[in-house]
């Protein structure tokens, strides 16, 4: 399967009308696009602002960031959940560098859950979100509407207008074109059949919470019932994966820009063949999670014939100890592992990081501490969270884990937790 | 601008001190002005930028059989002479000025505020004893290259005096303190992990960034009664609290746990109960707490004559996000009460 991911690169984001490409500038029409949104009857009072890397602002109230892809030929956008259901991954794909649309809740009170962007200061530089041009849509629920019914049209707003910027480029001549070809598993050329088989097995949901109706997020499936299934990782690169709504420390924009797959791609017929994707979920109750593993360790094994396996998780503590299981269960099938892990110490002892300790799970990488503490220095002006905007201007303190983008379970980030 | 040189107070044991050997080590807290014995190497290795004001003797034997005193009139000389740094020892292999090294250290951290480095050998019990709380820099075993050690203690406490950023303990020298500390690394997470992949494919030494734990194991006692005989006690870490959560038993990170009396009850009426965990789906329990806690099964057993009794007592916290050090208090305590209660098995469900 082959997709090509067509990068325009924008350096400039503007309101103007219409909306368009213009060599690195990228022009909005707030009007019409806020227009496309409020179609929408869970919505009401939609807002759109335009805000850039340096500027000295803080985006509150931060639900989940979106990349802007629009498919130029081979498929639908966002299958499923925004498009119609078909196989996603091959064909042409329309890719903006710089730009990122920024969904916003304005209906939860658990504001201490919230995340937020720094767009300069030390806080920035931790997140990727921090020097990307940002379209913040801030939308709120209309009279009756549920939460989750709330979340997925908010969730569906910043897909439509992710599609939206990205189409402006289908006439623009690319900067650059991302190839990612992957013959099929087995199909190695004998000069290269003495490289290790590696896998790679993405959490991409938690049960800890029952996903929503529309809570889509394979092919717009809320996977309640899912069990261990092989996907190509053009899949994920191409929208068939979305973050669930309770994501914690992951964004659908790092899903998209997927960088373990791409890592495993930057590699794959050098020093490894890479040998496919099986996606799982997180289990609620112990006979689901002892399956889940197995099944998941069955196909690494088994069916896709790897040598080695990669994991990452999604979620908090139970899911760390799921992904955990099915490396254990690959590690007795005699496949390598390495797990990435947030740390899970809560008082930011050493001896709290991991919750588990089975044989062979001895390789870990992780991804920082989300408790740990840093400073929210002052700003001149708070986007997507009015009402917060008097805590959000001043100098105030908050984890790793209300950074949006400093901790990313996926792995595309570089904050890890030292033992000191 | 021109840095302010720093005071520092050397401790040293009786022999380093060169008060003498063996015969001395039963002498008390003394001070000396400025630099003496090893803490020559002290002054030495800070230049122009300390001056040894005092150097702080005690020995062995004072410090390690009268502890608590030997601690406290030290800290009091100490505090007498205002410094801005405290560098004890290095005690190298030697035991009980290690242990003194790291105790007089954590008692001026605490009590003065002033920051303290010491310096030992890995195998010195001094280490395990303190290095949570105090800056233990590495040293060989005895005392052959004595300057090139307090080097490294005094480059390490001139950061610390000077409130500079510490380093990783690979890069410092320093034994880790056990605490975890979030900074960026050279390389994203995934491609940490790829590297780290192929190291392990290869058979080749690979540094994983997570200690693994290294929870005691904790043999299951054998039921020394028959269960027909035996008292039964219900232990949960799933959450159950009367409505109201008359206890506030934290949503997560839990610090405290319930006692519940189930004292003339048949079963668990779902009106009388609530979940606050917020490590899982609450839904099904809070609809039936017997999904969680089988007290109707439990009294079927005991009116069958199964079990001998069931204790009256239900104990219940929240198991998500606890610390370690909680969840062993709280389980501690828990069993020291069903053990006073009598209760000779329990059964625990976790979520």
């Amino acid at each position: 399967m082959r997709l090509e991911l067509c990068w325009s690169d924008v350096e400039e984001v503007v309101a103007a009308s219409p909306t368009r490409l213009v060599g690195k500038r990228l022009e909005v029409d707030v009007e019409a696009l806020r227009a496309l949104l409020s179609a929408d009857p869970r919505l009401t009072g939609i807002r759109l602002d335009l805000v850039h890397p340096g500027e000295r602002c803080r985006i509150g109230r931060v639900f989940d960031v979106v990349a802007p892809r629009a498919k130029l030929d081979g498929g639908e956008d966002f299958p499923g959940v925004l498009g119609g259901v078909a196989k996603a991954g091959h064909g042409r794909t329309l890719a903006l560098g710089g730009v990122a649309v920024v969904a916003t809740d304005q209906q939860t009170a658990s504001v201490g859950t919230l995340a937020v962007i720094d767009m300069a200061g030390p806080n920035a530089a931790l997140s990727a979100f921090g020097a990307t041009h940002n379209l913040v849509i801030s939308a709120w629920p209309a009279p009756g509407t549920e939460r989750s019914d709330y979340l997925a049209a908010v969730r569906l707003a910043a897909l439509k207008t992710a599609v939206r910027l990205a189409q402006t480029a289908r006439e623009a001549e690319p900067n650059r074109v991302e190839i990612f070809a992957l013959p099929p598993s087995p199909r190695v050329p004998p000069e290269l059949a003495h490289l290790p088989r590696v896998a790679y097995i993405f959490q991409i949901h938690s049960h800890q919470r029952p996903t929503g109706l529309d809570e889509g997020i394979l092919y717009g499936d809320p996977v309640r019932r899912m069990l261990p299934t092989i996907v190509h990782p053009n899949e994920v690169l191409d929208g068939a994966v979305l973050r669930g709504f309770m994501g914690r420390s992951v964004t659908t924009w790092a899903t998209q820009n997927h960088p373990m797959i791409r890592a495993l791609y930057a590699q794959h017929g050098r020093t490894l063949w890479f040998a496919g994707v099986v996606v799982t979920v997180a289990q609620a109750t112990e006979p689901e999670r002892v399956r889940s593993a197995f099944l998941a360790a069955g196909l690494v094994a088994h069916t896709l014939g790897a040598d080695g396996a990669v994991f990452t998780k999604i979620g908090g503590g139970a899911p760390h100890v799921d992904m955990a299981q099915a490396a254990a269960q690959c590690e007795a099938l005699g496949v390598k592992t390495t797990a990435v892990v947030e740390d899970m110490s809560t008082d930011g002892s050493a001896e709290g990081m991991l919750l588990f300790d089975f044989p062979g799970v001895d390789a870990l990488v992780n991804v920082g501490s989300s408790q740990e503490l840093l400073t929210l220095p002052a700003m001149d002006r708070v986007v997507g969270a009015d009402d917060l905007a008097p805590r959000l201007l001043g100098e105030t303190r908050a984890t790793y884990g209300t950074l949006c983008g400093a901790i990313e379970q996926v792995g595309s980030t570089r904050v890890m937790a030292e033992v000191r | 601008m021109a840095v302010k040189p720093m005071q520092v107070v050397c401790y040293l044991n009786q022999f380093f001190g060169q008060l003498g050997g063996e015969e001395k080590a039963g002498v008390g807290p003394q001070v000396v002005d400025g630099a003496v014995g090893a803490a020559r190497a002290v002054q030495q290795a800070l230049g122009d930028a300390g001056m040894v004001v005092a150097t702080v003797i005690c020995g062995d034997n004072y410090a390690a059989e009268q502890a608590e005193r030997a601690v406290a009139e030290m800290v009091a000389l100490v505090a007498a002479a205002r410094p801005d740094l405290v560098v004890a020892g290095p005690a190298f292999l030697a035991g009980r000025y290690g242990v003194a090294c790291g105790a007089l250290c954590a008692a001026v951290q605490a009590a003065l505020k002033i920051p303290t480095v010491t310096g030992m050998h890995a195998e010195n019990p001094g280490v395990e004893l303190h290095r949570r709380q105090v800056y233990i820099v590495q040293t060989s075993a005895e005392a052959a290259r004595m300057l090139d050690e307090v080097k490294r203690l005094v480059a390490l406490g001139t950061k610390l005096a000077r409130g500079e950023a510490i380093g990783a303990p690979t890069a410092e020298g320093y034994f880790a303190r056990g605490v975890t500390r979030n900074v960026v690394a050279g390389a994203s997470a995934a491609d940490r992990a790829v590297a780290m992949l192929l190291e392990k494919l290869a058979g080749r030494p690979f540094a994983s960034e997570v200690p693994r734990p290294a929870f005691p194991p904790v043999a299951a006692p054998r039921l020394v009664k028959t269960l027909e005989g035996a008292t039964i006690a219900l232990v949960t870490d799933g959450g159950l609290v009367p409505k109201g959560n008359p206890d506030g038993i934290e949503a997560l990170n839990a610090t405290r746990y319930g006692a519940y009396s189930i004292e003339g009850k048949a079963g668990l009426d779902a009106a009388q109960y609530d979940n606050p965990h917020r490590g899982y789906d609450t839904t099904w329990v809070k609809q039936d707490p017997h999904r969680l806690v089988p007290v109707d099964v439990a009294r079927e057993l005991e009116q069958s004559g199964a079990i001998g009794k069931l204790h009256e007592t239900v104990y219940s916290t929240v198991g998500v996000a606890t610390t370690l050090a909680h969840s062993a208090r709280m389980g501690a305590e828990i069993a020291e009460k069903l053990r006073a209660a009598g209760v000779d098995a329990v059964i625990l469900t976790s979520t």
